[in-house]
């Protein structure tokens, strides 16, 4: 079983890269679906298969589509990905790099100092409603209100003429 | 049923590790706004991972909680964050997050 | 007794009703108020005052409330009623009442500032407000609330009109001069703390009596400084330099604050704190050149001053010059009796100037006036009897008052014979200037048109302070002998040569200012027409350079010194704080460039090196 845990690791290692490398957004989000899959693989792994279904659910189910959604809108041609190509040229991946492949070899020096651990435990969704809803309910609600704030920006943000209406004031 | 038998905690965590520093990178790297945006959703989604993971390990579901809460902050920002992508399409017809410095004093 | 705490009240009650109204109600409803306030003040006082002789004019207190508690200093707002503070209660609010009345009709038209209707009777009401809990208040500090409120309120009221910068300039004038005697004061009040350990009057007197011997240094400097205090607000030599500027204000604000209760306040201050003096000779024998000084002063000032207002500031001067010398020389009942017999007939000149002024369209200049009286009956009656109660013609109340305080000054071991000589040659020229002005303004050919539109409410008053001013002195000093010392009686009687003389001075300057104005109808100048007579006269048109003097002396140093320090050397510490921060400002607006992948990057080279040092700090 660990094994399936390892293949899952290298897919989602794997398909992120690509997505942060891609040129055409669309490829991007397909390489971003199957690197949360392989997240959510993980979760059930982990014992958590709310959270695994959540992942497929919402993450990849309704935010990736939502993407998608924006990348049909706007119309992106056959000039993106030569655009993308004139703005990725490989020498900008060293500054950056220099700064996450430390921090990352600090995490791994970090993780690496404490002794091994397992994660064990099986929590299912049973017991983390109860959770959500008993000492988490107040930050529920803020949630809540969060979307609901999100809901009424992007439906502003979204109108079509928003420039143009506005000088018509 | 329980599947998690005897994966390493820190393996994990590494992973975990991992995706947020290629998240990161994209971030720093990209110019295309949908590309950061796409970044963006891989570090929150490695945030998930370490706190599921945690969350496993001793066996309390405020992890997954944690987790539940970061997906609707993802859900709420790429809401925000698509509609403004389409306004920058619109007024400056560029994808450039360069593009959209006018409150540059 | 239970009521004395409604007098001041009343007062307050409407300077709030008409303050947080903002000018809103209606003018009928703005006098009822500003004047009914005073009036019911007034009612509450004849019938407090009414029970206070019935029961023997015992002095009475009533507290109000603890103003706070700091260890052993425990002031507390305490109301008390004797004698003296009845009297002044009595001036405040009757005399008070018939100006409030007076001014219903004086400023219902006023073109100059139409809308300030509202604003005149709360600054009036709330003057009223302050100068009762100047005199009722049983503790220093009350006093000195009281003391600083009717400061503030002469101030609001002088800069009435204040769109003409001159009116603003008079009342920063007032204020800032009266301030100087307020320092004093303060010193004065912090000094008497300090050794006696309380600011209740009647217990610091006390204290007083016990603490100080005869001659005491302490009682002297504090004797003093209570007199640069009544200085300042009494308008005497030398801060007397305010008071005819302060007659920019509206007439009323000129009868009611800067010449019926106001400007007594220094008379009243020193009156209450008669033990001081009595401890301390030396500080008594100061008070009283102050006011002979004053005295000789300002009556030669008046005599040649050509706009009626100032003409009756000087006036007002002279006479609180009185009351401070009899104060001085110890005839204190007299002083308090003359302060308020001054009060009927200054505020009966000033009302009946202000009919004047008003008929002839705001026109202030004597030159310009002359056969009013057949235009003006009710006016010039009024000025004609407050004129004679003025100079002390016997028989009028300004005769007894007067006559009481002179008597005594010629007793006065120290100088009498200079203080009683002064105080002749004062009521000399008081009697001529009195003259002058009366001759100028109603006989003579008319100069300007005269239209004559007071109704009832500004003649009532006028008829009503006729009477007091003629009959007032038939009160007597008996309300004021039981807390003052000695009852202002002299070993003089009413025929002896002094008294004689006495009694003549005003009908000698009266008939010298017939002869002398009657016939040429001009001022001093024309009569004499020497270069000497013409700069005598400018000097004393000028107030004896007074103001020329501080000009040169404190405000001219003053504005060199200013304009040294224009770019102030302090500033230069509060400049550099504001120079480095806007120098990091700059530094800061280069990196705040609008670049989103700027900032992200700087966000995850902070991310590196917070990690870095906390896993430093961790790891060891």
């Amino acid at each position: 079983m660990e094994s399936l845990f390892y293949i899952a690791a290298v897919t989602a290692l794997a398909s992120t890269v690509s997505v942060v490398t891609a040129k055409n957004a669309s490829h991007a989000l397909i390489y971003l679906i199957v690197s949360l899959l392989s997240v959510a693989v993980i979760f059930f792994l982990l014992g958590a298969p709310f959270a695994a279904a959540l992942e497929v659910v919402v993450y990849a189910g309704a935010i990736v589509v939502l993407f998608l959604f924006v990348v049909m809108m706007l119309n992106l041609g056959k000039g993106s990905v030569a655009r993308e190509s004139a703005w990725l040229r490989p020498n900008m991946w060293i500054l950056p790099c220099l700064l996450t492949v430390p921090l990352f070899l600090g995490l791994v020096y970090v993780l690496s100092g404490q002794p091994v651990q397992t994660a064990a435990a099986m929590v299912g969704p049973k017991a983390v409603g109860t959770q959500l809803f008993g000492p988490y309910l107040l930050a529920v609600e803020l949630a809540g209100i969060l979307l609901l704030a999100a809901l009424v920006g992007a439906y502003h943000l979204g109108r079509r003429y928003l420039s143009e209406r506005r000088e018509e004031v | 049923m329980n599947f998690a038998l005897s994966i390493p905690l820190e393996h994990v965590f590494v992973l975990a590790a991992a995706l947020f520093c290629i998240g990161l990178t994209g971030v720093l790297v990209r110019r295309n706004v949908m590309f950061v945006l796409m970044s963006l959703e891989v570090m929150m989604n490695a945030c998930g991972l370490a706190f599921v993971a945690a969350g496993a390990r001793w066996a309390q579901a405020d992890g997954q909680i944690m987790f539940m809460f970061i997906l609707a902050l993802a859900a709420a920002e790429v809401a925000v964050a698509l509609g403004i992508v389409l306004q920058l399409s619109r007024r400056f017809d560029s994808l450039d997050v360069d593009a959209a410095n006018e409150m540059h004093s | 007794m239970d009521a004395l705490w409604l007098i001041p009240t009343f007062p307050l009650l409407g300077f709030l009703v008409l303050f947080l109204s903002q000018g809103q109600l209606p003018k009928i409803v703005v006098a009822i108020v500003g004047a009914g306030s005073i009036g019911l003040a007034a009612i509450v006082a004849l019938v407090v005052g009414n029970a206070f002789m019935d029961a023997g004019a015992e002095p009475q207190t009533q507290l109000l409330w603890t103003w706070m508690r700091v260890g052993g200093f425990v002031p507390e707002i305490r109301l008390y009623l004797d004698g003296l503070s009845l009297v002044m209660t009595g001036v405040i609010t009757g005399v008070g009442f018939l100006i409030h009345v007076y001014a219903t009709g004086y400023m219902w038209d006023d073109h100059e500032e139409p809308e300030g209707f509202g604003r005149f009777f709360a600054y009036m009401n709330l003057f009223v407000f302050a100068m009762l809990m100047l005199v009722l208040g049983d503790n220093l500090l009350v006093l000195f609330l009281g003391w600083e409120g009717v400061g503030l309120c002469s101030y609001l009221l002088i800069g009435f009109y204040h769109r003409d910068p001159n009116n603003g300039y008079a009342a920063r004038k007032a204020f800032v001069v009266t301030r100087v005697g307020d320092t004093f004061m303060a010193l004065g009040l912090f000094l008497l703390f300090r050794e006696l350990g309380t600011t209740e009057i009647q217990a610091s007197l006390v204290a007083a009596n016990i603490a100080w011997p005869e001659g005491s240094t302490m009682a002297t400097v504090i004797g003093l400084l209570f007199l640069g205090g009544a200085m300042g607000k009494s308008a005497q030599v030398p801060l007397q330099t305010w008071l005819p500027d302060a007659m920019a204000g509206p007439t009323p604000v000129s009868a009611l604050i800067h010449a019926a209760t106001m400007v007594t306040a220094g008379v009243y201050l020193i009156a209450r704190m008669h033990d001081i003096y009595i401890i301390s000779p030396e500080a008594q024998f100061w008070v009283a050149v102050t006011g002979l000084v004053t005295l000789l002063i300002s009556s030669c000032t008046a005599l040649v001053q050509t706009d009626i207002k100032r003409v009756l500031a000087f006036s007002t001067m002279s006479q609180i010059g009185y009351m401070i010398m009899a104060l001085g020389v110890g005839a204190w009942s007299a002083a308090i009796f003359h302060l308020m017999t001054h009060a009927f007939f200054k505020a009966l000149l000033f009302l009946a100037s202000g009919s004047v002024i008003l008929a002839l369209h705001h026109e202030q200049d004597m030159f310009k006036m002359g056969g009013l009286w057949r235009k003006l009956p009710i006016p010039f009656m009024s000025m004609l009897v407050g004129s004679v109660a003025l100079a002390a013609l016997p028989l009028t109340s300004g005769f007894f008052s007067k006559d009481a305080i002179m008597l005594t000054a010629a007793d006065n071991p120290a100088a009498g014979m200079v203080f009683w000589g002064g105080a002749a040659v004062a009521a000399f020229m008081t009697a001529l200037y009195t003259t002058r002005m009366i001759l100028l303004t109603f006989f003579g050919e008319a100069k300007t048109a005269a239209h004559d539109s007071s109704g009832w409410n500004m003649n009532g008053p006028l008829v009503v302070l006729c009477g007091l001013a003629l009959g007032g002195g038939w009160f007597g000093l008996g309300i004021v002998s039981g807390v003052l010392p000695d009852g202002g009686m002299t070993t003089h009687d009413h025929f002896s040569q002094i008294a004689l003389v006495t009694m003549a001075m005003p009908l000698v300057g009266i008939l010298t200012g017939w002869f002398v104005f009657g016939s040429s109808r001009g001022d001093v100048t024309q009569l004499l027409g020497t270069v000497f007579s013409e700069n005598v006269r400018r000097f004393w048109y000028s107030g004896w350079g007074f103001d020329w003097l501080y000009d040169r002396a404190v405000v001219a140093p003053f504005v060199a010194l200013a304009r040294m320090n224009k770019n102030d050397f302090v500033d230069l510490v509060f400049k550099l704080a504001a120079s480095t921060t806007r120098g990091v400002h700059h530094v800061l607006a280069v990196i705040q460039n609008g670049r989103l992948r700027w900032y992200a990057w700087n966000m995850a080279l902070g991310l590196v090196v917070v990690f870095v040092v906390v896993m430093w700090e961790v790891m060891g």
